[in-house]
């Protein structure tokens, strides 16, 4: 099956978006089915439907980087202290609610894999600038599979690393060594394809403005 | 300078990918500094979408799920019996730091008055917190021997926002590559070991730097900050081979 079917058809949830079957929380339309608004308020049952709507999300996430489970539910408790923390810092117009969780699991499980293999942590959430709304690489008004089908102009072997890292997420090791290629070649390729998929996702931006 | 951005560019790609080497985190908090108008979060919330296309929910079990709620500070101070008055010591843990390493002295030396550091961010932070919660709790920091003798500075906390920084003069300047300081918090609610209060460096030219605290579990009424000298990337339990400052109530 050629790649551009398998990532079109291979999540049902993409699917379902495309039929217009869209789940109640990731709605955008309705401001009142956000929650991180309220959490930012210090709303504990609103934190709460935030860890039973997205507890499953961030548990997936946590678990494609950190194997043994104690660790795992410890990173998902850091994880949700940062939610709490910084929830005033969501913006609709940015991005949806899951994104920005998702967000803060993936750069959290980033940095327990980093400390277990002995690297400095990265930068966290506190020392990054707000995104502005009107920024030409803004979410919120776009679908995945919209942004998968925007990124097919990328070039192939950049593609294939990108399925094998966001989809399938293998390491950069185990990437270099199915792709029999060097380490080095394979984080050159994984950055500056996600550069180059940050213009894209600006051009799609652009269209949509300009067909409105 | 064209060339300056698209490094940064791709090390800022490198940090959203997780696979910066120990001595390109350097280079990318160098650049970061100099092109601040670069920084964002874009690249973040790209490489979100793109894995969540793919991320199957997995269930949460119910004993996570409510280990989680307990996480959430307003939960559990609710659910929290008032305890009885009791004699708070970290000398139980601090013991062995202390028979280990230099001599720490107990003598609370007066804050230094040096104006913090221009670090935009965190440094708004801290006054925005000061001023929105001006009874938030303040300790100076008491320095050990050499060659952390000249170290002074506070932490600001405030236990209801879970916020808080460290504003500290003269620590002296790590190499990423071969060690970093880590805060620990000590509460003497929680169980025994101190609480992870995240990993830091102090950068070439900082007289006076002034660090977010980035607490891995809620904390509540700190009874001590201490910061340690560990391996790149910080460590899960502190042996406290070397104690650089100390902040108790």
């Amino acid at each position: 099956m050629p790649l551009r079917n398998f990532i079109l058809f291979s999540n049902i949830r993409s699917f379902e978006f495309a039929l217009g079957i869209v789940p109640p929380s990731e709605s955008q339309g309705s401001s009142n089915s956000l929650l991180l608004p309220l959490v930012a308020k210090g709303d504990e049952t609103a934190m709460r439907k935030c860890i039973d709507s997205y507890g499953s999300l961030v548990w997936s996430i946590v678990c494609r980087r950190i194997r043994d489970r104690m660790d795992a539910e410890e990173a998902c408790q850091e994880i949700f202290t940062e939610v709490w923390r910084i929830a005033a810092r969501f913006d609709p117009k940015v991005s949806k609610e899951s994104t920005f969780i998702g967000m803060i699991a993936r750069r959290r499980s980033i940095d327990w894999q980093r400390k277990q293999n002995r690297l400095p942590p990265l930068a966290t959430l506190d020392s990054l600038p707000e995104l502005s709304t009107t920024s030409s690489s803004s979410l919120h008004s776009i679908d995945r599979s919209e942004l998968w089908n925007a990124l097919q102009s990328l070039p192939e072997n950049t593609l294939k690393l990108f399925s094998l890292h966001f989809e399938k997420g293998l390491t950069h090791d185990e990437i270099a060594q199915q792709a029999k290629l060097p380490i080095g070649t394979v984080k050159t390729k994984l950055r500056r394809g996600l550069i180059e998929a940050r213009k894209l996702l600006n051009e799609l931006n652009l269209n949509k403005e300009l067909a409105r | 300078m064209e060339n300056a951005l698209a490094r940064f560019e791709e090390l800022d790609a490198g940090r959203v990918l997780g696979d910066l080497s120990p001595k390109e985190t350097s280079e990318w908090l160098i650049l970061a500094e100099r092109h601040q108008g670069s920084n964002s979060i874009e690249l973040d919330l790209l490489a979100t979408e793109l894995e969540l296309q793919e991320t199957q929910p997995c269930d949460l079990s119910s004993s996570l799920s409510n280990k989680l709620a307990d996480t959430i500070p307003a939960f559990s101070n609710k659910n929290k019996q008032q305890p009885a008055t009791q004699i708070i010591s970290i000398l139980p843990w601090l013991g062995w730091a202390v028979a280990a390493c230099l001599v720490i002295s107990l003598n609370i030396p007066d804050t230094d008055t040096s104006p913090p550091a221009i670090q935009l961010t965190s440094t708004q932070k801290l006054e925005a917190l000061i001023k929105k919660e001006p009874s938030s709790q303040r300790l100076a920091f008491s320095s050990a021997s050499d060659p952390y003798q000249n170290i002074s500075g506070e932490v600001i906390w405030n236990d209801g926002l879970q916020e808080g920084y460290m504003s500290l003069t003269n620590l002296p300047v790590n190499d990423p590559t071969q060690n970093q300081y880590q805060l620990w918090i000590v509460d003497p609610e929680r169980d025994e070991l101190p609480v992870d209060g995240g990993v830091f460096d102090i950068p070439v030219g900082s007289k006076t730097a002034v660090i977010p605290i980035r607490n891995a579990l809620h904390v509540s009424k700190p009874a001590a900050f201490v910061i340690t000298l560990e391996q790149p990337g910080g460590v899960v339990n502190s042996k406290q081979e070397v104690v650089v400052a100390l902040a108790k109530s």
